[in-house]
């Protein structure tokens, strides 16, 4: 009870800071930002914050930290909008929102998908919002329980899981997950300091970039594919349902929205693109948990929509809880608000819940505002949004195109990642051209250097004794999961019934 | 936070000290050519937030009220920094384009770099040391050591068990580590990670016994009681941490090692011109609110003369050579 009301008590000082006029507005230019680089591909929150960190100097570091947040969970809101209406992740974490998202706005759902989406957020954006309130401390120590051992048992898993991903061919998702593993490879080996096949081009060292490769294969691919494809696109856009979810839809998804928030707010605290990983293994479990989905996963199921977009939203949250309560930046994103805070002189680190319990708690409640905000936001926009669909492609797509050009030369401010991008587009269109999904690709992509990079640093810490990844209970049970999910692949009865619903797919 | 860190007594002598070396060098910087008469980039090689980006924007906001020009930091991150410091190598030498680097990108990878697109003696021209950061060594608190002697104690009781993370191999971190284990005469294992961040949730977490980094990244948690400061890797004590002692007055003299943040021009830029950034950087480190934000970040400012810091950049690139080679760490 006692740490109840100490909790009350916090929250009010919190919603004390968040509820001045100068910080509502803060917030809400910080949500409406995030929510416009949201919307524009490519253009992501990294790239806004870091160009808005030198203006925050002459504003109060709370004021500053509240818009610098409000860009963060407000890009997650805005980039499902892209990624539902023309097939383009607008925020990497919206990958997974493409797959069924987009099929739901072919089917004239796209108003559904995006209120969806929205109330997924806001729900995860809550939920979120309170548990880091009330467990942030427990939930940062859980963290440290994670070596390299424990990774590499969670990226195996995850890898397995990749699999699941595909609603085609099972080898040829296997095909694309190798192939995204192998593309991992590039740039220099962390071990040894190695660079490997960077062919002596210095901006390969560090490896391709995961915004070219998803600008690449998705959205560049998509683009010039649909320019042969005049008649098909044509169709989509003038078939418009209703905006809403039915209660039917609603019902539908909460479940799922309840588990994608739960699976975020526990990945979003691990280091290393937790809200990311969330919105995969959320809609790895929902499908995976669907019986005799309608319509099937990948051709517009609302589930494939709610349950990422909550887990990421959610993940975005939690991803705060390393940076507020230890000081340690678990993404890019947070490494730039550690900038904004020495900006500040505020020394982030574990004090910071103690020496600036205004900062901490205030940063909390407006959160939580914020999310309100987004929704407040966004839910009358949608129509606005789905009327973009009938703008002719021959204005909207150049468009586009120029926008993911500047949001990839905007991550590193150089022409050569854009080249790369184009480069991805070329191979995305053979890939759909061939019928592989590149969906396996990217999540290949992004597990396989953390999975290589924390199995050498286990053996490395474990003297080369492979046992830890068994003796390490937490690695053990993640690896069991794994096994457990190879079996239901390739028993032979349940991958029958997986080839047949491959059938009906296709046809 | 950063009233508890700073040194009794140091924050009043140094001002005045440099303030009086800023005056005696007044005249001279007026009959010297003016900077800058056009507007100025400062290539910063890393992404924005960290403390070479975080200097290059409080010293532009500086030059820029004194003198009217506008100066555009930008930010070139890759290839650990060479993608930056190379279109600087490139850049007109007439003072409108900077870099600003931090030291190990000087004085270890002229050394462990072979393939680099740019050389720093042919290319570059030492312009000033802006600030100098120093490094502490600290354990998770559970490891029992409470001192460097006993740290080596137990790293010799238990050869080649205890193990140490680094923001990468070839970082100055890593060779920090490298020359301990030389120089201390013990067996621990390197464990190299992707940066600082990652490193360091490790040892939070226990899963290496010990670090070397940036003094005011580790010190709040040693506060928070989290890790164990050891030494810091100075000669003398800092004075953001007095009651640290250093690794030289705890057993192992071998050791001086401080992190610095610099600017460099481009090699053919005229003698008055980098004088006078020299001169325009070390004004802007005399102001009293530069002074508190470097306090802050724990960040000691300097102002090095260019001659000065050129000689000073050989002598670390000779010292870190030496470290490289009789680790036997191979350039790549």
């Amino acid at each position: 009870m006692d740490a109840f009301n100490t909790l009350v008590a916090n929250l009010g000082i919190g919603f004390g800071v968040a509820f001045t006029f100068q910080n509502l507005i803060y917030c809400f230019v910080g949500c409406l930002l995030g929510t416009l680089i949201g919307v524009l591909p490519g253009i992501g929150p990294i790239a806004t914050i870091a160009m808005l960190l030198p203006a925050t100097y002459a504003l109060p570091p709370v004021a500053a930290l509240i818009m610098l947040a409000g860009i963060y969970y407000g890009a997650q809101y805005g980039g499902s909008t892209t990624a539902i209406l023309v097939n383009l992740p607008g925020e990497s974490s919206s990958v997974v929102t493409m797959l069924d998202g987009y099929q739901m706005a072919r089917k004239g759902r796209a108003g559904v998908a995006l209120s969806t989406a929205a109330l997924g957020s806001f729900i995860a954006g809550c939920v979120g919002t309170l548990i880091l309130a009330a467990f942030a401390a427990p939930l940062a120590e859980l963290a440290f329980k994670f070596g390299p051992a424990e990774y590499f048992s969670l990226m195996v898993l995850g890898l397995i899981g990749a699999v699941v991903l595909a609603s085609g061919s099972l080898i040829k998702a296997i095909g694309m997950i190798i192939l995204g593993l192998l593309l991992g490879l590039v740039g220099t080996d962390v071990n040894t300091g190695v660079s490997r096949f960077a062919f002596g081009i210095p901006e390969l060292s560090d490896g391709i970039g995961f915004i070219s490769v998803a600008m690449g294969v998705f959205g560049f691919a998509e683009i010039i594919s649909n320019v042969d494809m005049k008649g098909a696109r044509e169709t989509f856009t003038n078939k418009i349902t209703n905006l809403f979810p039915r209660w039917k839809d609603i019902k539908e998804c909460l479940p799922a929205i309840l588990r994608g928030t739960g699976i975020g707010s526990l990945l979003g605290i691990l280091p290393g693109g937790g809200a990311l990983l969330a919105a995969f293994a959320s809609y790895t479990i929902e499908k995976k948990l669907a019986k005799n989905p309608d319509p099937p996963f990948g051709q517009g199921q609302i589930r494939g929509v709610a349950g990422p977009e909550s887990a990421n939203n959610a993940g975005a949250q939690t991803s705060f809880i390393p940076l507020l309560t230890l000081g340690i930046p678990p993404n890019a994103v947070m490494a730039l608000m550690v900038g904004a805070m020495t900006i500040h002189n505020i020394q982030p680190g574990p004090q910071v819940m103690t020496s600036n319990p205004q900062l901490f708690w205030g940063m909390i409640a407006s959160m939580w505002l914020g999310n309100l905000m987004l929704v407040i936001l966004n839910l009358p926009l949608i129509g606005m949004w789905v009327q973009l669909l009938k703008v002719p492609y021959r204005i909207l797509y150049p468009a586009i195109l120029m926008f993911c050009c500047i949001g990839v030369f905007s991550v590193n401010n150089n022409s050569f990642d854009v080249l790369i991008t184009v480069l991805f587009g070329v191979l995305g269109i053979v890939f759909l051209r061939f019928g592989c999904e590149a969906a396996p690709l990217l999540l290949g992509f992004i597990l396989g250097p953390m999975m290589e990079e924390n199995l050498r640093r286990a053996m490395l810490l474990s003297r080369g004794d492979p046992s830890v990844f068994l003796t390490r209970p937490l690695s053990l049970t993640m690896l069991l999961m794994a096994l457990a999910m190879v079996v239901i692949i390739s028993l032979p009865a349940i991958s029958k019934k997986r080839e047949e619903t491959f059938q009906e797919e296709a046809g | 936070m950063a009233a508890d860190m700073r040194a009794p007594g140091w924050s009043c002598r140094l001002p005045r000290l440099l303030l009086c070396a800023a005056a005696a060098l007044m005249p001279v910087a007026g009959a010297a050519q003016a900077w800058p008469t056009k507007p100025v980039r400062f290539v910063a090689p890393f992404p924005p937030g960290g403390p070479v980006d975080l200097l290059a924007r409080l010293i532009g906001q500086k030059v820029t009220e004194k003198s009217g020009q506008p100066v555009l930091v930008e930010n070139r991150p890759g290839a650990a920094g060479n993608l930056g410091i190379e279109l600087v190598a490139k850049a007109a030498p007439d003072g409108a384009t900077l870099l600003h680097v931090p030291a190990g990108n000087i004085t270890i990878n002229a050394t462990l770099m072979r393939d680099m697109p740019f050389n720093w003696d042919r290319d570059f021209v030492a312009v000033t040391m802006i600030a100098t950061a120093p490094n502490l060594l600290a354990v998770h608190a559970g490891v029992p050591a409470k001192s460097l002697q006993e740290l080596i104690g137990l790293a010799k009781a238990s050869p080649g068990r205890l193990t140490y993370g680094s923001p990468g191999v070839g970082s100055g971190l890593h060779l920090s580590g490298e020359l301990f284990r030389r120089e201390a005469g013990i067996d621990i294992a390197h464990v190299p990670y992707k940066g600082t961040t990652q490193a360091m949730n490790d040892l939070l977490g226990g899963q290496i016994t010990m670090m070397f980094g940036a003094l005011p990244v580790l010190m709040p948690q040693v506060k928070a009681g989290k890790l164990r400061a050891i030494a810091v890797t100075s000669k003398a004590r800092s004075p953001h941490a007095p009651e640290v002692p250093s690794i030289a007055e705890s057993g192992v003299p071998g050791i001086d090692i401080t992190s610095w943040y610099a600017i460099m021009a481009p090699a053919k830029t005229p003698p008055e011109i980098v004088a006078a950034v020299a001169e325009e950087v070390r004004r802007i480190l005399a102001l009293p609110e530069v002074r508190q934000t470097l306090d802050a970040q724990g960040l000691t400012p300097v102002g090095m003369r260019p001659a000065d810091f050129a000689a000073h950049i050989r002598r670390e690139t000779a010292a870190w050579a030496r470290v490289i080679r009789d680790a036997n760490i191979k350039p790549e």
